[in-house]
């Protein structure tokens, strides 16, 4: 086990998790199963976001994707869980162009990946002589408009303003959305072909 | 009182009074008291207030600061004595002048006290607050004259006294100014006098005259289609709102300080006279007659226009007055001391811009040169008659001076007052007055013209009335042939003879016409043949008619001084033409015509007065419901009658009588014998030379001889009926057919003028109709067809064929791209996906075939 | 040069690539999730993925363990990751709301059916 890198082992299990409950998500049909391959990849995801040093926002995928986004998203299976709707199946023909598609674009991406040089990684010397640093205070600081990590990077005080707001009518337009209709509109609505 | 303020605030307010009056009855005319009465009260109060008015700034403010002299002794030292007893005969040279009132008049007279005279002029200058300029006389030069004048045997006489200013300038475009400017000498005061009081009882009169329009009026000279007469609301208010207007134009004319001014208010008394001689505008007669009267004024004011601006292109000034400033200094000369400047000794010599506008106009003379003053100033010499004849143009126009008297007779058709009026004191009188006016501008030889247009004028209306039969006619070339006599007056150089004549005929002539009126309105017609006897019907229109009849044929004691006041004007007017015929006896015409003229004068007033008042009733049905005139028209007569006996008399123990009045205003430099430039031969006698014992005494049994004899004639023929007219009639019908064919002018006039005018009319409607219609319709069609064409061809095909084949092509485009749009979302993300591989490969084969990188 | 990624990766520290790697193939996973789930939630799910995916890539190009010139960039990778963190909660309560709505009015979460906007 010398010479055995451990954060590369980490990423190659994270990663993995990662990559095999997204492909799981991809080909699983029903429903309630792919709600739950996600939140594995998805808290997979936050080990490779800690592994990279960005710790907070690791923490933050863990709760707000895996805690909040997630459990809104089982909300609605389970809203919607009706025996007709827990496996649809789609055309093979959907399938075949979908699966072309997809590995022209991953082959596509992956060449890219590794045609910059730049992108290869370090020695493990000049890894390892990185200094560990912590991103929770820089971070809040960014987002005030205050930046100690490079103070020749502007803030972000103003985009933290705009997504407060987004976020406002987000949640209003999302409760009048949501909120319950009387089904007598359905069946004329539901005619259109 | 200071004339120069109080004269121009005075005549000022009595020249707006009318067109107050006229504005108020305009407005309100249809709801002043019942059916408009109250129009003819406003209308008469407003020019009785002008006429007091005038009257005061005459005795209040004129008289005491420039008293009468008997001017013709006191200018003209060498004349002073004619060996006629002459009551008027203390001159005003021992006038010792005691109030500062009277510097002016010292002034006048040549006395050499310049400072006082200064002294006037600034205290004058002083109280004025609308800009007058007093002028009294060029005091510097006046000095060196006025001791020169005893010595000297042919001084020339000075610019007369006068007062004028701008009341308002309407704009000025560098040398050309428009203004409501006034120029008031002693003429223009005597005028406003006259003009007011005359008009004051022609609106009496015509309170009375037109009491058929306060109620619905029936034309019976009119019948309507289905037979009836017509019958129309009265229209009094509007009588009397022309009236005004009529008033207010002649004052404007009057008091007008320049020549621009002068052909506005002389226009407006054109368009009174066209409202007024149309006023039954339903008879054709009387549209047709006020049609004639503006257009043939037309053509005389188409003259003046160009005399106008003959002078204003050479002088560059309207103005008839000199400008001074506060100092006495000239800003700016009229036109009056440009045309006779001190140093020519107030001869008439064309100023130097004028010389250099005649080398504009004319060859150059063979030297090449002129100078100013040179007296060979032959091009503006030229100018200048065309200028006066031009100016003259518009005086026999409105002055119905032979070739354009026609339309006065047919003006006739207007209502009698305004036939007084018109005929009288104010558009015939406009005339006469811008002839007098203008008379320092005449050169001898345009003098010549106005002469025997005069002397033409005067024989052959003459004439023409011994034959006519409606009463107002006779009148109507009564009036024509007087005005004939005051032309020639003035053409004679007898400029006093000339106005003077002017105004004793207003008087009488006005009398005449509202005694006729009189007539009419008693006997319901205008045709002697039916009158006759009418003296005991009314008497006080008979007896005041004769007044009038024996002022206008000059009755009077010969070789004395008392007379009717047509014995002192035309007996000035008959020695100035022995004067002039003495002096120029090539133009042995001149002499005779007025003598002629007196003649038949006499006969023909009498015939009239004798038919329509001696003798027995002719139409006994009209002579039963003949009655007399209320007194609101016979008291204008008995008035008019007074004036009409008395206006030429001496007031007893002063000297004021209208002659001496009106030499006080004798235009500049007219007081010497002239020559003709261009006519060398020409001698323009001095007028105070007429008055020598020398003419006087064959001048005056000349007229008297031949009005006694045109009076006996009258009588024999129509009181005593020895000889039968209709006899004469039979007798001498070819020449009675002259007479009463009006010498065919109507008919040569119509031959020669009207008709090819409407045949040339016909033409040009026939080459409208056929030619100039022809072309545009062909050309319409041509662009018809040629539209069509381009429609069918350029819009169908090309421009809607684009247009719609971009159309169709889009539609087709969108129905293909439609299928594109199925509405599912995974082919969404599907297309997605491939198109970015599809970019990828793209991007990354045009990375590898671009060189370089 | 000849290079296979995988060679020796236990024994060196991984590079941006890998991270970029991964974050591919969640992406790809997201995309044909989205492309062929007729389920609604299906579609929601991979647009989680693909946002995901995309996060990655923001960590991995801002990690200064994983590129030696990642020291210039400071924090904002993971700034911007924050955001997307954030905005991709919102969209997911908007289309939440959405299929609630779509399920209300056509008693379905089929998105074949919500095909009205055709052409």
């Amino acid at each position: 086990m010398e010479g055995i890198y451990w954060p590369s082992v980490f990423f190659l299990l994270f990663g993995g998790i990662a990559c095999a409950f997204a492909v799981a998500v991809l080909f699983s049909k029903n429903i309630v199963r792919m709600a739950f391959y996600l939140v594995i990849s998805l808290a997979a995801t936050a080990g490779l976001f800690f592994l990279a040093g960005a710790d907070f926002v690791g923490a933050m995928q863990l709760m707000i994707y895996v805690g909040g986004t997630l459990v809104l998203l089982v909300f609605g299976v389970m809203l919607t869980s009706q025996e007709r709707f827990v496996e649809m199946k789609s055309d093979a023909g959907d399938w075949v162009i979908g699966i072309f598609a997809g590995g022209a674009l991953l082959v596509v991406l992956i060449w890219a990946a590794f045609s910059i040089p730049a992108w290869q990684g370090m020695d493990a010397a000049e890894a390892n002589a990185v200094a560990v640093k912590k991103t929770v205070t820089p971070i809040a600081m960014g987002l005030l408009g205050f930046r100690v990590d490079a103070p020749d990077r502007s803030g972000y005080f103003f985009p933290f303003e705009i997504v407060s707001v987004h976020l406002l009518v987000v949640l209003v337009g999302a409760a009048y959305l949501a909120r319950a209709k009387r089904k007598t509109t359905s069946a004329n609505l539901a005619t259109g072909d | 009182m200071e004339p120069a303020s109080t004269l121009p605030t005075l005549l000022m307010w009595a020249w707006l009074l009318p067109l107050i009056s006229f504005v108020a009855i305009l407005f309100f005319g249809k709801h002043m008291g019942p059916h408009g009465k109250g129009a003819a009260y406003l209308a008469t109060v407003a020019i009785v207030g002008a006429g007091l008015l005038s009257f005061t700034a005459l005795f209040g403010v004129w008289l005491p600061n420039h008293p009468l002299a008997d001017a013709a002794h006191a200018s003209d030292p060498l004349h002073g004595n004619h060996g006629i007893p002459d009551d008027s005969h203390n001159g005003s040279h021992s006038d010792a002048p005691t109030s500062a009132g009277k510097h002016a008049h010292r002034a006048y007279h040549g006395a050499t006290d310049g400072g006082a005279l200064r002294n006037t002029q600034r205290d004058a200058q002083l109280a004025l607050n609308i800009q007058p300029v007093a002028l009294l006389a060029e005091h510097g030069s006046l000095a060196e004259h006025g001791s020169l004048n005893d010595s000297q045997a042919h001084a020339n006489n000075k610019t007369p006294p006068y007062y004028n200013g701008d009341f308002y300038t309407l704009a000025a475009f560098g040398p050309l100014k428009l203004s409501i400017g006034y120029y008031i000498d002693s003429l223009t005061v005597a005028m406003f006098c006259m003009v007011a009081l005359i008009a004051s009882c022609v609106h009496f009169y015509a309170i009375g005259y037109m009491h058929d329009e306060l109620h619905e009026f029936t034309d019976s000279e009119v019948t309507l289609a289905d037979g009836q007469p017509l019958k129309r609301p009265g229209r009094y208010h509007r009588f009397f709102q022309y009236l005004s207007l009529f008033c207010f134009s002649m004052f404007g004319i009057v008091i007008a300080g320049n020549m621009a001014m002068v052909f506005v208010f002389w226009e407006l008394v054109g368009i009174c006279s066209y409202f007024l001689i149309g006023f039954y505008i339903e008879r054709k007669t009387a549209s047709t007659a006020a049609n004639k009267a503006f257009i043939v004024n037309r053509v005389g004011d188409f003259g003046m226009l160009i005399g106008m601006m003959a002078l204003w292109s050479s002088l560059g000034t309207f103005s008839f007055g000199d400008t001074k400033d506060a100092d006495g200094k000239f800003t700016e000369r009229g036109i009056f001391s440009l045309l006779r400047t001190a140093e020519n000794d107030y001869h008439l010599k064309p100023a130097g811009d004028m010389a250099f506008e005649g080398h504009r106009i004319m060859p150059t003379d063979s030297d090449g040169e002129v100078q100013s003053g040179d007296s060979d100033n032959r091009a503006g010499q030229w100018l200048l008659l065309v200028a006066g004849v031009g100016i003259f143009c518009g005086c026999v126009g409105k002055s119905a001076q032979f070739p354009l008297h026609v339309w006065l007779p047919d003006a006739m058709e207007g209502p009698t007052p305004v036939s007084a009026l018109v005929h009288s004191a104010t558009m015939v009188a406009a005339g006469v007055y811008l002839a007098g006016r203008f008379f320092p501008v005449f050169s001898p030889e345009v003098l010549l013209v106005i002469a025997y247009t005069g002397c033409i004028t005067l024989v052959i209306a003459a004439t023409i009335a011994i034959t006519a039969t409606d009463i107002k006619r006779v009148l109507a070339y009564s009036t024509v042939s007087q005005l004939g006599y005051m032309m020639l007056a003035l053409g004679l150089g007898g400029w006093v003879a000339g106005m003077f004549h002017l105004f004793t005929h207003a008087f009488f002539k006005s009398l005449l016409f509202m005694c006729s009126g009189s007539v009419i309105h008693g006997v319901h017609t205008n045709d002697m043949t039916e009158m006759g006897g009418l003296r005991k019907k009314m008497p006080v229109t008979a007896y005041t008619m004769l007044v009038g009849c024996l002022a206008i044929i000059g009755a009077g004691i010969p070789l004395s001084t008392i007379g009717f006041s047509g014995y002192y004007s035309k007996d000035a007017i008959i020695e100035q033409a022995f004067s002039f015929a003495d002096l120029n006896p090539v133009h042995w015409p001149l002499k005779w015509a007025p003598v002629a003229g007196a003649l038949i004068t006499a006969f023909y007033m009498f015939r009239l007065w004798y038919m329509t008042f001696a003798g027995k009733p002719r139409n006994q049905h009209r002579y039963d419901h003949a009655h007399e005139s209320p007194r609101v028209m016979t008291l204008p007569l008995v008035v008019l009658a007074v004036f009409a006996l008395g206006i030429g008399w001496t007031v007893p123990g002063t000297s004021l009588k209208v002659t001496n009045l009106l030499e006080q205003s004798r235009p500049v430099g007219t007081l010497a014998t002239t020559h003709g430039e261009l006519l060398p031969s020409l001698v323009l006698p001095d007028e105070h030379r007429s008055h020598e014992w020398e003419f006087r005494k064959p001048a005056g049994i000349a007229a008297f001889a031949t009005a006694a004899l045109g009076l006996l004639l009258a009588t024999v023929v129509y009181l005593w009926r020895f000889l039968n007219p209709d006899e004469l009639k039979q007798r001498f019908r070819s020449i009675h057919a002259v007479f009463w064919n009006k010498w065919w002018f109507d008919e040569i006039y119509g031959a020669l003028i009207v008709a090819p005018g409407l045949l040339l009319a016909k033409w040009i409607t026939k080459f409208d109709l056929g030619i100039i219609d022809s072309i545009i319709h062909g050309t319409a069609a041509t662009c018809k067809g040629g539209a069509k064409v381009v429609d069918a061809v350029l819009d169908r095909t090309l421009v809607d064929g684009s247009a719609n084949g971009m159309a169709r092509g889009t539609w087709d485009l969108g129905l293909w791209l439609r299928k594109i749009q199925t509405g599912s979302l995974r082919q969404y993300v599907m297309l997605l996906v491939i198109s970015t591989v599809l970019l990828f490969a793209a991007a990354s084969y045009l990375q590898q075939i671009i060189p370089g990188q | 040069m000849p290079y296979f990624p995988l060679a020796n990766i236990l024994t060196e520290p991984v590079g941006a690539a890998h991270y970029v790697v991964v974050g591919a193939i969640l992406f790809t996973c997201g995309v044909l999730c989205m492309a062929t789930k007729r389920n609604a939630l299906g579609i929601l799910m991979g647009i989680e993925l693909v946002l995901n995916g995309a996060n990655l890539n923001f960590i991995a190009f801002g990690s200064r363990y994983l590129r030696n010139d990642a020291n210039t960039l400071g924090l904002d990778g993971q700034l911007v990751a924050l955001f997307v963190i954030v905005l991709a909660a919102a969209e997911a309560a908007v289309a939440l709301a959405i299929v609630l709505n779509f399920y209300n009015n056509h008693d379905s979460i089929d998105v074949d059916r919500a095909d009205q906007l055709h052409g």
